[in-house]
Protein backbone atom coordinates (compact mmCIF):
# COMPACT_ATOMS: atom_id res chain seq x y z
CA UNK A 1 0.00 0.00 0.00
CA UNK A 2 2.72 2.44 0.99
CA UNK A 3 4.80 1.32 -1.63
CA UNK A 4 1.88 2.13 -4.28
CA UNK A 5 1.63 5.53 -2.70
CA UNK A 6 4.67 6.04 -3.26
CA UNK A 7 5.04 5.04 -6.91
CA UNK A 8 2.08 7.45 -7.03
CA UNK A 9 2.93 10.07 -5.78
CA UNK A 10 6.22 10.01 -7.38
CA UNK A 11 4.81 9.90 -11.11
CA UNK A 12 2.57 13.13 -10.29
CA UNK A 13 5.16 16.20 -11.02
CA UNK A 14 5.46 14.16 -13.97
CA UNK A 15 1.91 13.81 -14.56
CA UNK A 16 1.47 17.33 -14.34
CA UNK A 17 4.63 18.16 -16.11
CA UNK A 18 3.55 16.23 -19.08
CA UNK A 19 0.12 17.89 -19.49
CA UNK A 20 1.42 21.59 -19.34
CA UNK A 21 4.16 20.87 -21.66
CA UNK A 22 2.43 18.92 -24.46
CA UNK A 23 -0.73 21.40 -23.45
CA UNK A 24 -2.84 21.04 -26.82
CA UNK A 25 -2.96 24.44 -28.64
CA UNK A 26 -6.58 25.74 -29.27
CA UNK A 27 -5.84 27.71 -32.81
CA UNK A 28 -9.59 27.35 -33.47
CA UNK A 29 -10.04 30.08 -30.93
CA UNK A 30 -7.13 32.13 -32.44
CA UNK A 31 -8.52 31.70 -35.47
CA UNK A 32 -12.29 33.30 -34.75
CA UNK A 33 -10.27 36.34 -32.82
CA UNK A 34 -8.24 36.83 -35.88
CA UNK A 35 -11.35 36.77 -37.99
CA UNK A 36 -12.28 39.37 -35.95
CA UNK A 37 -9.38 41.30 -37.08
CA UNK A 38 -9.49 41.46 -40.73
CA UNK A 39 -10.48 45.16 -41.80
CA UNK A 40 -14.05 45.22 -43.40
CA UNK A 41 -14.20 44.36 -47.34
CA UNK A 42 -12.19 41.51 -46.77
CA UNK A 43 -13.85 37.92 -47.38
CA UNK A 44 -12.67 35.38 -45.25
CA UNK A 45 -10.67 32.14 -47.72
CA UNK A 46 -8.88 30.07 -45.11
CA UNK A 47 -7.59 29.92 -41.76
CA UNK A 48 -3.99 28.50 -40.92
CA UNK A 49 -3.62 26.64 -37.69
CA UNK A 50 -0.01 27.85 -35.95
CA UNK A 51 1.26 24.91 -33.33
CA UNK A 52 5.00 25.26 -33.00
CA UNK A 53 4.41 21.96 -30.44
CA UNK A 54 5.70 24.24 -27.52
CA UNK A 55 8.46 25.02 -29.78
CA UNK A 56 9.62 21.49 -30.88
CA UNK A 57 8.46 22.45 -34.78
CA UNK A 58 10.34 25.79 -35.72
CA UNK A 59 8.98 26.51 -39.13
CA UNK A 60 5.09 26.14 -39.38
CA UNK A 61 4.17 26.16 -43.67
CA UNK A 62 1.74 26.34 -45.70
CA UNK A 63 0.83 26.74 -49.74
CA UNK A 64 -1.36 28.91 -51.59
CA UNK A 65 -2.54 30.00 -55.16
CA UNK A 66 -3.20 33.88 -55.37
CA UNK A 67 -5.06 35.32 -57.99
CA UNK A 68 -3.49 38.46 -60.06
CA UNK A 69 -5.58 41.40 -59.14
CA UNK A 70 -6.75 40.26 -55.31
CA UNK A 71 -5.58 42.07 -52.71
CA UNK A 72 -4.94 39.63 -49.46
CA UNK A 73 -4.83 40.42 -45.85
CA UNK A 74 -3.57 38.09 -43.37
CA UNK A 75 -4.11 38.32 -39.77
CA UNK A 76 -2.50 36.45 -36.74
CA UNK A 77 -3.42 36.07 -33.51
CA UNK A 78 -1.89 33.59 -30.93
CA UNK A 79 -1.84 33.38 -27.27
CA UNK A 80 0.97 35.28 -26.04
CA UNK A 81 -1.15 38.28 -27.25
CA UNK A 82 -1.96 39.71 -30.64
CA UNK A 83 0.76 38.56 -33.48
CA UNK A 84 3.48 38.61 -30.32
CA UNK A 85 6.06 35.88 -30.91
CA UNK A 86 4.29 34.75 -34.49
CA UNK A 87 6.80 35.25 -37.38
CA UNK A 88 4.49 35.45 -40.84
CA UNK A 89 6.39 35.45 -44.01
CA UNK A 90 5.04 35.34 -47.33
CA UNK A 91 7.23 33.52 -50.30
CA UNK A 92 7.17 33.72 -53.95
CA UNK A 93 7.53 30.06 -56.10
CA UNK A 94 10.85 30.26 -56.41
CA UNK A 95 11.26 31.15 -52.45
CA UNK A 96 12.07 34.57 -52.58
CA UNK A 97 10.43 36.43 -49.71
CA UNK A 98 8.04 39.24 -50.49
CA UNK A 99 6.16 40.15 -47.32
CA UNK A 100 6.59 40.00 -43.20
CA UNK A 101 4.84 41.06 -40.42
CA UNK A 102 8.21 41.89 -38.63
CA UNK A 103 9.70 44.59 -39.97
CA UNK A 104 12.45 46.13 -39.00
CA UNK A 105 12.18 44.41 -35.31
CA UNK A 106 8.37 45.52 -35.05
CA UNK A 107 5.64 42.75 -35.14
CA UNK A 108 2.58 44.08 -36.76
CA UNK A 109 -0.90 42.31 -36.52
CA UNK A 110 -0.41 40.83 -39.95
CA UNK A 111 0.26 42.00 -43.48
CA UNK A 112 -1.84 43.20 -46.82
CA UNK A 113 -0.29 42.02 -50.26
CA UNK A 114 -1.36 42.92 -53.82
CA UNK A 115 -0.66 40.37 -55.87
CA UNK A 116 -0.55 41.16 -59.41
CA UNK A 117 1.24 37.55 -60.31
CA UNK A 118 -1.54 34.57 -60.62
CA UNK A 119 0.64 31.61 -58.88
CA UNK A 120 1.70 29.28 -56.05
CA UNK A 121 2.97 31.50 -53.10
CA UNK A 122 3.91 29.71 -49.46
CA UNK A 123 3.04 31.42 -46.01
CA UNK A 124 5.71 30.45 -43.73
CA UNK A 125 4.92 30.85 -40.26
CA UNK A 126 8.25 30.85 -37.30
CA UNK A 127 8.52 32.01 -34.00
CA UNK A 128 10.55 34.77 -32.51
CA UNK A 129 10.70 35.28 -28.58
CA UNK A 130 7.85 32.94 -28.09
CA UNK A 131 6.51 31.57 -25.03
CA UNK A 132 3.36 29.64 -26.38
CA UNK A 133 3.88 28.49 -29.77
CA UNK A 134 0.37 28.59 -30.51
CA UNK A 135 -1.70 30.51 -32.34
CA UNK A 136 -3.38 30.89 -35.80
CA UNK A 137 -3.83 33.56 -39.09
CA UNK A 138 -6.70 33.90 -41.53
CA UNK A 139 -6.62 35.05 -44.51
CA UNK A 140 -9.13 37.35 -46.54
CA UNK A 141 -9.31 38.81 -50.12
CA UNK A 142 -10.63 41.77 -51.69
CA UNK A 143 -10.64 41.94 -55.29
CA UNK B 1 -5.21 1.38 -3.64
CA UNK B 2 -3.92 -0.39 -6.70
CA UNK B 3 -6.71 0.77 -8.92
CA UNK B 4 -5.75 3.92 -8.26
CA UNK B 5 -2.34 3.74 -9.08
CA UNK B 6 -3.24 2.12 -12.80
CA UNK B 7 -5.75 5.16 -13.35
CA UNK B 8 -2.85 7.59 -12.86
CA UNK B 9 -0.46 5.27 -15.04
CA UNK B 10 -3.07 5.12 -17.36
CA UNK B 11 -3.88 8.95 -17.12
CA UNK B 12 -0.21 9.60 -17.66
CA UNK B 13 -0.02 7.78 -20.61
CA UNK B 14 -3.06 10.23 -22.50
CA UNK B 15 -1.23 12.78 -21.06
CA UNK B 16 1.97 11.77 -22.96
CA UNK B 17 -0.14 11.14 -25.75
CA UNK B 18 -1.25 14.97 -26.48
CA UNK B 19 1.95 15.64 -28.37
CA UNK B 20 2.11 12.61 -30.76
CA UNK B 21 2.19 13.95 -33.68
CA UNK B 22 -1.18 14.48 -35.59
CA UNK B 23 -0.71 13.17 -39.65
CA UNK B 24 -3.98 14.34 -40.94
CA UNK B 25 -2.52 17.88 -39.34
CA UNK B 26 -2.92 20.60 -42.46
CA UNK B 27 0.70 21.73 -41.49
CA UNK B 28 4.05 20.41 -42.90
CA UNK B 29 7.20 21.54 -42.42
CA UNK B 30 9.26 23.94 -44.82
CA UNK B 31 11.42 20.52 -45.92
CA UNK B 32 8.41 18.64 -46.58
CA UNK B 33 6.91 20.17 -50.21
CA UNK B 34 8.62 18.94 -52.80
CA UNK B 35 6.63 21.19 -55.39
CA UNK B 36 4.87 17.82 -56.74
CA UNK B 37 2.80 18.92 -59.97
CA UNK B 38 0.14 16.51 -62.12
CA UNK B 39 3.13 15.53 -64.30
CA UNK B 40 4.80 13.72 -61.39
CA UNK B 41 2.33 10.45 -61.37
CA UNK B 42 5.33 8.07 -61.19
CA UNK B 43 5.44 9.17 -57.15
CA UNK B 44 4.25 5.55 -55.57
CA UNK B 45 2.78 7.69 -52.52
CA UNK B 46 2.99 11.05 -50.95
CA UNK B 47 3.21 11.82 -47.70
CA UNK B 48 -0.51 12.98 -45.45
CA UNK B 49 0.83 16.32 -44.43
CA UNK B 50 1.84 17.15 -47.95
CA UNK B 51 -1.80 15.76 -49.25
CA UNK B 52 -3.84 17.97 -46.72
CA UNK B 53 -0.97 20.53 -47.65
CA UNK B 54 -2.34 20.77 -51.45
CA UNK B 55 -5.61 19.91 -50.59
CA UNK B 56 -5.57 23.30 -48.62
CA UNK B 57 -4.18 25.03 -51.35
CA UNK B 58 -6.76 24.79 -53.96
CA UNK B 59 -8.17 28.23 -54.62
CA UNK B 60 -11.63 28.82 -53.04
CA UNK B 61 -14.50 28.80 -55.67
CA UNK B 62 -15.79 32.08 -53.57
CA UNK B 63 -12.65 34.16 -55.21
CA UNK B 64 -13.79 33.07 -58.79
CA UNK B 65 -17.73 34.42 -58.07
CA UNK B 66 -16.51 37.23 -56.39
CA UNK B 67 -14.81 37.92 -60.61
CA UNK B 68 -18.29 37.03 -61.90
CA UNK B 69 -20.36 39.60 -60.44
CA UNK B 70 -17.42 41.84 -60.24
CA UNK B 71 -17.76 42.17 -63.71
CA UNK B 72 -21.05 42.95 -63.91
CA UNK B 73 -22.54 39.16 -65.04
CA UNK B 74 -26.38 39.45 -63.84
CA UNK B 75 -27.12 36.33 -61.51
CA UNK B 76 -29.14 33.29 -63.39
CA UNK B 77 -30.34 30.71 -61.10
CA UNK B 78 -30.65 28.18 -64.05
CA UNK B 79 -26.31 28.13 -64.46
CA UNK B 80 -26.42 26.32 -61.05
CA UNK B 81 -27.27 23.42 -60.72
CA UNK B 82 -30.99 22.03 -59.29
CA UNK B 83 -31.17 21.71 -55.91
CA UNK B 84 -34.07 19.39 -56.10
CA UNK B 85 -31.48 17.11 -57.80
CA UNK B 86 -30.24 16.32 -54.34
CA UNK B 87 -32.05 13.47 -53.67
CA UNK B 88 -30.23 11.49 -56.86
CA UNK B 89 -27.09 11.76 -55.16
CA UNK B 90 -26.74 8.17 -53.42
CA UNK B 91 -23.17 7.43 -53.17
CA UNK B 92 -20.98 8.86 -50.96
CA UNK B 93 -18.81 9.59 -54.54
CA UNK B 94 -21.64 11.23 -55.80
CA UNK B 95 -22.60 12.68 -52.71
CA UNK B 96 -19.34 14.63 -51.87
CA UNK B 97 -18.76 15.77 -55.52
CA UNK B 98 -22.09 17.25 -55.41
CA UNK B 99 -21.39 18.96 -52.10
CA UNK B 100 -19.08 20.88 -53.47
CA UNK B 101 -21.27 21.73 -56.40
CA UNK B 102 -24.27 22.83 -53.83
CA UNK B 103 -21.52 24.92 -52.02
CA UNK B 104 -20.22 26.56 -54.87
CA UNK B 105 -23.67 27.56 -56.21
CA UNK B 106 -24.63 28.29 -52.65
CA UNK B 107 -21.87 30.84 -52.35
CA UNK B 108 -22.68 32.18 -55.96
CA UNK B 109 -26.88 32.81 -54.34
CA UNK B 110 -25.12 34.35 -50.93
CA UNK B 111 -23.15 36.86 -53.49
CA UNK B 112 -25.94 38.04 -54.90
CA UNK B 113 -27.87 37.74 -52.32
CA UNK B 114 -30.65 35.52 -53.45
CA UNK B 115 -32.38 34.57 -50.21
CA UNK B 116 -34.53 31.53 -51.45
CA UNK B 117 -31.37 30.26 -53.53
CA UNK B 118 -29.87 30.20 -50.78
CA UNK B 119 -32.29 28.54 -48.50
CA UNK B 120 -32.98 25.93 -51.28
CA UNK B 121 -28.80 25.05 -51.33
CA UNK B 122 -28.65 25.46 -47.80
CA UNK B 123 -31.09 22.52 -47.34
CA UNK B 124 -29.05 20.44 -50.81
CA UNK B 125 -25.92 21.29 -48.67
CA UNK B 126 -27.02 20.07 -45.42
CA UNK B 127 -29.04 17.05 -46.73
CA UNK B 128 -25.82 16.03 -48.52
CA UNK B 129 -23.18 16.65 -45.66
CA UNK B 130 -26.03 14.64 -43.44
CA UNK B 131 -25.43 11.44 -45.32
CA UNK B 132 -21.78 11.67 -45.74
CA UNK B 133 -22.20 12.11 -41.19
CA UNK B 134 -20.64 15.43 -41.21
CA UNK B 135 -24.03 17.73 -40.89
CA UNK B 136 -22.72 18.24 -37.47
CA UNK B 137 -19.83 20.73 -38.63
CA UNK B 138 -22.35 22.66 -40.59
CA UNK B 139 -24.10 25.55 -38.51
CA UNK B 140 -27.54 25.14 -40.46
CA UNK B 141 -29.20 27.11 -37.79
CA UNK B 142 -27.61 30.09 -37.88
CA UNK B 143 -26.97 30.08 -41.61
CA UNK B 144 -30.75 29.76 -42.17
CA UNK B 145 -31.46 32.51 -40.24
CA UNK B 146 -28.77 34.49 -41.76
CA UNK B 147 -30.08 33.73 -45.34
CA UNK B 148 -34.18 34.75 -44.10
CA UNK B 149 -33.17 38.37 -43.80
CA UNK B 150 -31.56 40.35 -46.85
CA UNK B 151 -28.34 42.56 -46.05
CA UNK B 152 -25.98 39.55 -44.53
CA UNK B 153 -23.96 38.74 -47.47
CA UNK B 154 -20.55 39.59 -45.94
CA UNK B 155 -21.51 37.52 -42.76
CA UNK B 156 -23.24 34.83 -44.87
CA UNK B 157 -20.52 34.43 -46.70
CA UNK B 158 -18.19 34.31 -43.74
CA UNK B 159 -19.81 31.49 -42.26
CA UNK B 160 -20.28 29.62 -45.41
CA UNK B 161 -17.02 29.45 -45.93
CA UNK B 162 -15.73 28.73 -42.41
CA UNK B 163 -18.52 25.58 -42.14
CA UNK B 164 -17.00 24.32 -44.98
CA UNK B 165 -13.11 24.93 -44.00
CA UNK B 166 -15.25 22.88 -40.79
CA UNK B 167 -16.22 19.75 -43.41
CA UNK B 168 -12.38 19.60 -44.65
CA UNK B 169 -11.01 19.72 -41.24
CA UNK B 170 -13.15 17.09 -39.88
CA UNK B 171 -12.52 14.56 -42.80
CA UNK B 172 -9.01 14.75 -42.72
CA UNK B 173 -9.00 14.14 -39.30
CA UNK B 174 -11.26 11.23 -39.43
CA UNK B 175 -8.80 9.78 -42.68
CA UNK B 176 -11.47 10.36 -45.29
CA UNK B 177 -9.26 12.64 -47.21
CA UNK B 178 -10.84 10.73 -50.73
CA UNK B 179 -14.33 13.25 -49.77
CA UNK B 180 -12.41 15.96 -49.01
CA UNK B 181 -10.50 16.20 -52.49
CA UNK B 182 -13.96 15.14 -54.02
CA UNK B 183 -15.85 17.91 -52.16
CA UNK B 184 -12.98 20.45 -53.87
CA UNK B 185 -12.96 19.04 -57.11
CA UNK B 186 -17.06 19.44 -57.43
CA UNK B 187 -16.59 22.89 -56.51
CA UNK B 188 -13.65 23.76 -58.73
CA UNK B 189 -15.73 22.27 -61.97
CA UNK B 190 -18.70 24.42 -60.97
CA UNK B 191 -16.81 27.23 -60.43
CA UNK B 192 -15.04 26.95 -64.00
CA UNK B 193 -18.19 25.98 -65.14
CA UNK B 194 -19.78 29.20 -64.05
CA UNK B 195 -16.70 31.06 -65.40
CA UNK B 196 -17.23 29.62 -69.00
CA UNK B 197 -20.76 29.93 -68.93
CA UNK B 198 -20.24 34.16 -68.47
CA UNK B 199 -17.33 34.45 -70.64
CA UNK B 200 -19.15 32.98 -73.69
CA UNK B 201 -22.00 35.38 -73.26
CA UNK B 202 -19.39 38.43 -72.06
CA UNK B 203 -16.30 37.35 -73.73
CA UNK B 204 -14.63 39.19 -70.78
CA UNK B 205 -10.76 39.35 -70.94
CA UNK B 206 -10.33 38.99 -67.48
CA UNK B 207 -12.84 35.74 -67.64
CA UNK B 208 -10.46 34.30 -70.10
CA UNK B 209 -7.58 34.59 -68.35
CA UNK B 210 -8.96 33.57 -64.93
CA UNK B 211 -9.75 30.37 -67.19
CA UNK B 212 -6.48 30.30 -68.22
CA UNK B 213 -4.79 30.23 -65.00
CA UNK B 214 -7.13 27.25 -63.83
CA UNK B 215 -4.59 25.49 -65.23
CA UNK B 216 -2.59 25.49 -61.65
CA UNK B 217 -5.80 24.40 -59.45
CA UNK B 218 -6.37 21.30 -62.26
CA UNK B 219 -2.29 20.36 -61.67
CA UNK B 220 -3.17 20.20 -57.67
CA UNK B 221 -6.65 18.82 -58.15
CA UNK B 222 -5.02 16.07 -60.13
CA UNK B 223 -1.79 15.33 -57.70
CA UNK B 224 -4.24 14.91 -55.12
CA UNK B 225 -6.59 12.43 -56.64
CA UNK B 226 -3.70 10.27 -57.68
CA UNK B 227 -3.31 9.38 -54.90
CA UNK B 228 -6.80 8.08 -53.91
CA UNK B 229 -7.34 6.36 -57.88
CA UNK B 230 -7.97 3.13 -56.90
CA UNK B 231 -11.22 3.82 -54.85
CA UNK B 232 -14.62 3.32 -56.60
CA UNK B 233 -15.34 5.99 -59.52
CA UNK B 234 -12.22 8.07 -59.26
CA UNK B 235 -10.56 6.43 -62.35
CA UNK B 236 -13.19 7.95 -64.52
CA UNK B 237 -12.90 11.50 -63.10
CA UNK B 238 -9.12 11.35 -63.24
CA UNK B 239 -9.32 10.13 -66.83
CA UNK B 240 -11.64 13.07 -67.59
CA UNK B 241 -9.65 15.76 -65.74
CA UNK B 242 -6.84 14.30 -67.66
CA UNK B 243 -8.53 15.27 -70.88
CA UNK B 244 -9.19 18.40 -69.44
CA UNK B 245 -5.47 18.50 -68.60
CA UNK B 246 -4.33 18.11 -71.98
CA UNK B 247 -5.73 21.09 -73.25
CA UNK B 248 -4.38 23.51 -70.45
CA UNK B 249 -0.95 21.93 -71.63
CA UNK B 250 -1.41 24.60 -74.60
CA UNK B 251 -2.11 27.42 -71.98
CA UNK B 252 1.14 29.39 -70.62
CA UNK B 253 1.57 31.17 -67.97
CA UNK B 254 4.39 33.92 -68.29
CA UNK B 255 5.64 36.35 -65.17
CA UNK B 256 7.91 39.57 -65.59
CA UNK B 257 9.52 39.53 -62.36
CA UNK B 258 9.84 42.57 -60.34
CA UNK B 259 11.08 43.48 -56.62
CA UNK B 260 7.96 44.01 -54.39
CA UNK B 261 7.45 47.28 -52.42
CA UNK B 262 6.71 47.76 -49.04
CA UNK B 263 5.19 50.78 -46.91
CA UNK B 264 3.55 50.68 -43.82
CA UNK B 265 -0.03 52.76 -43.97
CA UNK B 266 -2.13 53.56 -40.91
CA UNK B 267 0.14 51.05 -38.81
CA UNK B 268 -0.54 48.42 -41.27
CA UNK B 269 2.13 46.66 -43.88
CA UNK B 270 0.95 46.80 -47.22
CA UNK B 271 3.30 45.32 -50.20
CA UNK B 272 2.85 45.67 -53.80
CA UNK B 273 3.40 42.87 -56.40
CA UNK B 274 5.66 44.20 -59.01
CA UNK B 275 5.75 40.67 -60.38
CA UNK B 276 3.36 40.62 -63.61
CA UNK B 277 1.62 37.19 -64.83
CA UNK B 278 0.12 37.07 -68.20
CA UNK B 279 -2.01 34.06 -69.10
CA UNK B 280 -1.05 32.96 -72.82
CA UNK B 281 -4.21 31.36 -74.32
CA UNK B 282 -6.17 30.94 -77.75
CA UNK B 283 -9.52 31.18 -78.63
CA UNK B 284 -9.94 27.93 -79.17
CA UNK B 285 -8.63 26.01 -76.18
CA UNK B 286 -11.18 28.58 -73.84
CA UNK B 287 -13.55 26.84 -76.46
CA UNK B 288 -12.19 23.32 -76.41
CA UNK B 289 -12.47 23.94 -71.99
CA UNK B 290 -15.81 25.71 -71.91
CA UNK B 291 -17.19 22.21 -73.99
CA UNK B 292 -14.59 19.95 -71.92
CA UNK B 293 -15.75 21.67 -68.58
CA UNK B 294 -19.42 21.25 -69.46
CA UNK B 295 -18.92 17.49 -70.12
CA UNK B 296 -17.28 16.85 -66.93
CA UNK B 297 -20.21 18.98 -64.44
CA UNK B 298 -22.61 17.36 -66.38
CA UNK B 299 -21.21 13.60 -65.42
CA UNK B 300 -20.82 14.80 -61.94
CA UNK B 301 -24.40 16.83 -61.40
CA UNK B 302 -26.04 13.42 -63.21
CA UNK B 303 -23.73 10.73 -61.49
Amino acid sequence: MRNALTKTAALLPFLFFSISVFAQCDAEGYSQKALKALQQGYTFVKSYKIDGKNGVRKNIEYTCVFSKDTNYMLRIEGKDGGSKGIVATLLDNQRQELTTNNLNGKSYPGWTYRCRSTGIYYILFSFKESESYCGAAVLGFKR
Amino acid sequence: MKRLYLLFSLVLMLACGANTPDRNTQQSTNDEFTGTSASEFTLPQISDDLVANIMQSIPSPIETSFLIKGIGAPYNVSNLNDPNLVTNYNTNYSQALNLGVYSTDLGFANLYDKNQDVLNYLNAVKKLADNLGIGQYFDYKTIKELASSSGNVEQLLQLTQQNLEKIHNHLNEQKRESLTILILTGGWVEALYLTTLVHQKSNNKELKERIGEQKIALEQILTILDVYKTKPNFATLIADLKELNKIYSKVQIKTTVGKPTQKVVNGEIITEDNTVSTVIIQDADVQAITSMVKSIRNKIIKS
